[in-house]
């Protein structure tokens, strides 16, 4: 035998659904031992998705969540809590992801040291986006500490890609709640900002 | 001061301005403190900016798979190699030119398991190793050990000094009794993985290495199989680099009964390889065309003219073999030990 099967970060199933009921069953240390796993597992399917495909618009996040979903929840036995609090999970997740790397291209661009010639059009695009995605990670962070759902039903919608309805089922809450949250703290995070970045 | 209540205070006016006509809503406002009116009036003219388009970052989910993941430094330790050099990297790992205890040079495939997204990698990766290691030829690339490091999964090889198949093709043709030798080495490497019972499925010019010394050595024994079919897909997007990349690159050397989803056999290998000879014989390639819909046909239908018309020189028996070789049906393909015995004999006659 040249290589041995290991289990452990090759078979996360059995501890993302592990962590996960005892996420659902209050203990919060419990969700920052599944959120790096679900970031690795976004990570990776990213990768995979980016190298089959090399297209933009093929990229959805809220296709990746899904997918890490079937890979790393025990879909067959999972509840329909636990399959909410998944996406509660991957959406952090992603956020995070998405943050670091808006962070790090910035850091590139300023240090001038991504010497990556391009005439690829989307790069100004790139550029913008990542300053608005570490504005937008800001100011939700202090959007955070007046109202955790409004910021929460932001963090699932942009960051995750999940529509109004998936939202409200992960969150527990109405449709009309979360058209409600969205509407308020939308508007709050766009004078957030200006104040911030006039 | 509780933020808190007027959190909530502000929240109920806000939407409750919304649901007035216009000059209500100012009346409504007018009728607030300063402080609270100024929270809501500000929230409004936010909500009519259009300064946020609160849809998914898709450009930047994209842009971030992007980033290589970082390569080992010279110094660093791979179970017993010293990492001197990166030499390459794609989808399927990193190979680096590395020295073992004694400060010889090896070759140091290695994939870093947790970097990988490509699940075929690595299994892959394994039955290269399996497969490689099974084989002992002098035109066989030596596997001297391989296994798992904190690093990932790693096979360390014989280092070849040379270049592949493609950048000797690319410089212009080869002599012909030169080119000769090189096929009946390449045959024999064949020949004796057929006889141990293994394929290797992606014979092409990029696996087939010429030493400095002139001896050829085939490597990548990646998607090497025990009689087991093969499919063009699996092929395909298990090759290293980019898809479309192996695609055009694979697809080039494949034979008809692979693109039709049939099993492979040694027979398959043997086209291939008859592929790359005509190659090298003639500096043409026989299914070239524009477009891979274009290679498909002509391995499929191109009559394909005999190496002789191209290069008067080419003897008789080898325009023969080749053609054979190419044969659409597998069954009426020469092993690859008779190849290998043709182009030798031929090559000491030049």
């Amino acid at each position: 035998m040249f290589f041995e099967r290991r289990p452990g970060p090759m078979d996360p199933q059995g501890e993302v659904t592990m962590l996960l009921t005892a996420w659902a069953n209050g203990d919060q240390t419990a969700l920052n031992k599944l959120i790096p796993l679900v970031y690795a597992e976004l990570h990776r399917i990213a990768r995979r998705a980016w190298s089959e495909q090399q297209q933009y618009n093929t990229l959805q996040p809220t296709a990746l969540i899904n997918e890490a979903y079937l890979k790393l929840a025990n879909v067959e036995n999972a509840s329909f809590q636990d399959r909410c609090h998944f996406f509660a999970v991957s959406c952090t997740a992603m956020r995070q992801i998405l943050v670091n790397h808006a962070r790090q291209r910035l850091a590139d661009k300023r240090g001038g040291e991504h010497v990556k010639l391009s005439l690829d059009e989307a790069q100004p695009v790139v550029h913008q986006e990542a300053a608005e995605i570490v504005a937008l990670h800001e100011a939700l962070e202090a959007l955070q500490a007046i109202d955790p759902r409004k910021a929460k039903v932001v963090e699932m919608r942009y960051f995750g890609g999940l529509g109004i309805e998936e939202t409200a089922e992960a969150l527990g809450v109405s449709v009309g709640t979360v058209n409600r949250d969205w509407r308020l703290a939308r508007s709050w995070l766009i004078r957030h900002m200006n104040r911030e970045n006039p | 001061m509780n933020p808190q209540p007027a959190w909530e205070e502000i929240e109920r006016l806000y939407f409750e301005a919304l649901n007035l006509p216009e000059a209500e809503r100012k009346a409504m406002l007018a009728g607030l403190g300063p402080a609270l009116r100024d929270e809501v009036e500000s929230l409004l003219r936010a909500d009519s900016s259009d300064a946020l388009p609160l849809s998914p970052p898709v450009h930047m989910a994209a842009d971030l798979l992007d980033a290589q993941p970082d390569a080992l430094t010279p110094g660093q330790r791979v179970a017993g190699y010293e990492v001197d050099s990166l030499i390459s990297v794609g989808g399927m790992g990193e190979v680096y030119l590395a020295r073992d205890a004694a400060g010889r040079p090896v070759a140091l495939k290695l994939l870093r398991r947790h970097l990988i997204a490509n699940p075929q990698a690595v299994d892959r990766f394994e039955t290269e190793a399996r497969a490689a290691s099974a084989l002992r030829h002098p035109n066989i690339v030596t596997v001297y050990e391989s296994g798992e490091s904190p690093e990932g999964l790693f096979i360390a090889m014989e280092w070849l000094d040379g270049s592949t198949f493609r950048v000797v093709m690319d410089a212009g043709a080869a002599e012909l009794a030169q080119a000769m030798d090189w096929g009946a080495q390449a045959a024999g490497a064949l020949s004796a993985a057929h006889s141990a019972g293994i394929l290797h499925r992606d014979i092409k010019p990029e696996n087939i290495i010429l030493c400095k010394n002139g001896v050829v050595k085939i490597l990548d024994f990646g998607l090497a199989r025990q009689g087991e079919p093969a499919r063009p897909e699996e092929i395909s997007s298990g090759a290293s680099g980019t898809i479309s990349g192996s695609l055009s690159g694979t697809l080039l050397y494949m034979p008809p009964e692979i693109l039709r989803g049939e099993t492979a056999t040694s027979a398959s290998d043997v086209y291939s390889l008859g592929t790359f000879l005509y190659e090298l014989a003639t500096g043409r390639h026989p299914f070239a065309g524009e477009t891979p819909l274009d290679v498909f046909e002509a391995i499929e239908y191109r009559v394909v003219p005999p190496v002789r018309s191209l290069r008067a020189a080419i003897p008789l028996e080898v325009d023969r073999l080749i053609s054979r070789m190419l044969d659409r049906v597998p069954d009426r393909r020469p092993t690859a030990t008779e190849a290998s015995e043709v182009l030798a004999a031929r090559a000491e006659l030049a």
